[in-house]
């Protein structure tokens, strides 16, 4: 039987908008398949894991406070979590664990919060707390080799900017920055996004993107996921695009 | 031949009562069909009429309206929610009137249906009408805005009562210009909250201007299309408020209306609206300042909680759900009970919902026992359908029905007990349709809540 390992990092303090959810989908998708998914959970203070061990690393989005609160511990981990993501780790990032893989994120104040620098974006706060991306946002991305179009709920006050691979563009909503026309960051390795929702509950394709990338890792035969039958997903995904896109 | 109608209606309460069911609406019908439909006109009423009709929000204006007279030691009949209609307003004034129909009260304050105030005050002298809003409800069957607009326009052409008009609604403000000759008409209007925007968040009416078509400017929108809107072409918008609400914090929750702080319960948008049409009638009205305090600070609501219904023999229970506790908890008496059951879940993400529905993937729908089939509905009928699959449900005991009549029909289709899950903007419109089938399959629905 196959088998992947998540880490799942400060799931008790990062879980805004069902961002806990995109676990339930990972292992949801992967139990129909018969593919064992384990899930471990990380948080500060804790005893520090062989980041490398794992398939993929997960952290969700959080309010400031909680940002604040994780920074320092995160900082800790930045050479684990440096050596998982140059050994093939996949980096599964929301929000709040998006911002802080970049440069620094400078808050409302003008303080600023070290990221762990492994991506050279950075991200800075509008000085009103009220200036925020708030709504429904559509993707079109085409990590999969085809282009598809996906539905999240961002929430950020965080403008991030010096990005050169974007996870996608934007068709509705807000994306990097206020306006902006693209979304997220990715790499072959890395999906980091502001999609809450949970992200992975509507696309079932970028789901299927990292289980595919993470049972394959290393292996010498590429193997295929069984499609699974994701008929409510659609409709669901249908009904959001339906209402945004068509005015 | 009117104390004859009466005295048939009062023996028709007077039997149901004695067979132990409430007269909500039945002695209306039957007049209404020995009246050809014109039940209401064999009534006196020679106290003052308050009507209060909208989309959203009719119960709780009604009812903070009728506490402002209740608690300033006036006699107030008001009729109880879901029998707004011409024959539940028949019932209920055959419950307060004697024989020659004459009925004693010093205020009359009605919920009215939209569609029904033309029909019931065409009856009946109205003194004062309040029109919260006019929203198209996706899950609402009622037909045409625009017609039902058209109507209550018609009515208010040659009524020449005060007129408590929502003017950062385009839908309702226009009917200050029915009657120009109408100087009783009063708009109450609410300067942007916190999370007030430059551009329109859901697709809604009213874009236009009603009177030459030109697209309505908005210096803000509140949610949907109520905000502060202005035709620039014909100046549709510029009016002077009656009563503006400002200051609005909903963390805390406070507002101010008139220059007055109040602190009321509910933290809604929608609720600052409703209390300032509250504000609005009570200054109307002079009530004591103390009085609308008290109202206005203590309104809370409590329809949807463990409410019953009978939909056939099919023992119904619904409850509210705003947040994963509430649905925690839900599902925790829903598992307790003993048997086979099945589950009507809506979910709905209009504003007062918060706009993204992701807090249900916080409910742990795991715990499912005995639960049959699960049928969804609501805006987000299938958001929810995906979640409760991907905590382990078998998808195919899971039916998706957007539309509540629909779901309502889905869910009362096989024999057993029922659960219903609503979120804050579904309820009402879900206990609306559970009614809707009583009245078509039969069934009961107890008004104590």
């Amino acid at each position: 039987m196959k088998k992947i390992k998540v880490l799942h990092m400060y799931a008790d303090m990062l879980d805004l908008y069902g961002d806990s959810g995109n676990m339930e989908v990972i292992r949801y998708r992967c139990a129909k398949r018969g593919i064992e998914c384990e899930v471990d959970t990380y948080s500060v203070d804790s005893e520090k894991p062989d980041f490398t061990s794992y398939d993929m690393i997960y952290i969700g989005g959080g309010a400031d406070l909680e940002q604040q609160h994780i920074s320092a511990d995160l900082l800790k981990c930045r050479e684990g979590i440096r050596a998982a993501y140059e050994g093939g780790t996949f980096l599964f990032l929301i929000c709040g664990g998006y911002q802080l893989m970049g440069k620094y994120y400078r808050d409302a104040d003008g303080n600023d919060i070290p990221g762990l620098e492994l991506f050279d974006y950075y991200t800075v706060a509008p000085s009103s707390r009220r200036k925020r991306c708030i709504g429904n946002i559509v993707l079109r991305t085409e990590i999969t080799g085809v282009p598809i179009e996906v539905v999240g709920f961002e929430n950020h006050g965080g403008q991030t900017q010096g990005i050169k691979t974007p996870l996608g563009e934007v068709l509705y909503g807000n994306g990097n920055c206020s306006k902006s026309r693209y979304e997220g960051y990715f790499e072959k390795n890395v999906i980091a996004t502001y999609m809450h929702g949970p992200c992975l509950s509507k696309n079932p394709e970028l789901s299927d993107y990292m289980i595919g990338y993470c049972i394959n890792r290393g292996a010498d035969e590429m193997q295929e996921l069984e499609p699974l039958d994701d008929t409510l997903e659609k409709e669901c995904r249908k009904v959001m695009l339906d209402r945004l896109l068509t005015k | 031949m009117n104390r004859l109608l009466i005295l048939i209606g009062k023996i028709i309460v007077g039997v149901l009562r004695l067979l132990g069911r409430n007269a909500g609406n039945l002695p209306g019908i039957i007049l209404w069909h020995l009246t050809k439909g014109r039940c209401c006109k064999m009534f006196h009423t020679d106290c003052p009429i308050i009507a209060v009709t909208g989309t959203n929000g009719k119960t709780s204006v009604t009812n903070c309206i009728a506490q402002l007279f209740e608690q300033s030691g006036k006699k107030i009949i008001i009729n109880k929610e879901g029998n707004n209609l011409d024959t539940g307003i028949c019932s209920l004034l055959l419950r307060h009137c004697d024989g020659s129909g004459k009925v004693d009260a010093d205020y009359l304050i009605l919920e009215t249906d939209e569609s029904h105030v033309p029909v019931v005050y065409s009856q009946l002298k109205l003194e004062t009408l309040v029109v919260l809003n006019f929203f198209r409800d996706q899950l609402d069957r009622n037909g045409e805005m625009e017609t039902l607009i058209q109507k209550i326009n018609g009515f208010c052409k040659t009524f020449e009562g005060n007129l408590i008009l929502n003017g950062d609604d385009p839908n309702t403000a226009r009917l200050g210009r029915a009657n120009p000759e109408n100087k009783k008409v009063k708009y109450f209007h609410a300067k942007p909250y916190a999370f007030a925007t430059d551009k329109i968040f859901e697709a809604s009416e009213g874009r236009f201007c009603p009177f030459c078509g030109e697209p309505l400017e908005y210096e803000y929108y509140q949610y949907s299309h109520i905000g502060r809107f202005r035709c620039k072409k014909c100046g549709f918008g510029d009016y002077e408020p009656y009563v503006t609400a400002e200051d609005i914090d909903l963390e805390k929750p406070v507002f101010t209306a008139d220059g007055h702080e109040y602190t009321p319960k509910l933290n809604s948008i929608y609720n600052i609206y409703n209390m300032t049409a509250v504000a609005s009638a009570a200054k109307l009205y002079g009530i004591d300042q103390s009085v609308t305090d008290s109202v206005i600070n203590n309104y809370t609501i409590n329809n949807g909680r463990m409410e019953s219904f009978m939909l056939k023999d099919r023992h119904t229970t619904l409850n509210l759900a705003k947040n994963p506790v509430g649905a925690n908890m839900t599902l925790r008496v829903m598992n307790e009970m003993k048997g086979e059951k099945e589950l009507l879940f809506v979910l709905n993400d209009n504003v007062a919902d918060g706009l993204d529905v992701s807090w249900i993937w916080d409910i742990n729908f795991s715990i499912f026992e005995r639960v049959t089939r699960v049928v969804t509905s609501g805006t987000r009928a299938y958001d929810i359908a995906v979640r409760i699959k991907c905590s382990g449900y078998d998808p195919e005991k899971i039916v998706v029905r957007p539309d509540l009549d629909e779901a309502v029909e889905e869910l009362a289709r096989t024999e057993g007990r029922k659960f219903v899950i609503a979120n804050y903007t579904a309820v009402q419109p879900t206990r609306s349709a559970l009614k809707r089938y009583i009245t078509k399959h039969g069934g009961e629905h107890s008004e104590e809540n």
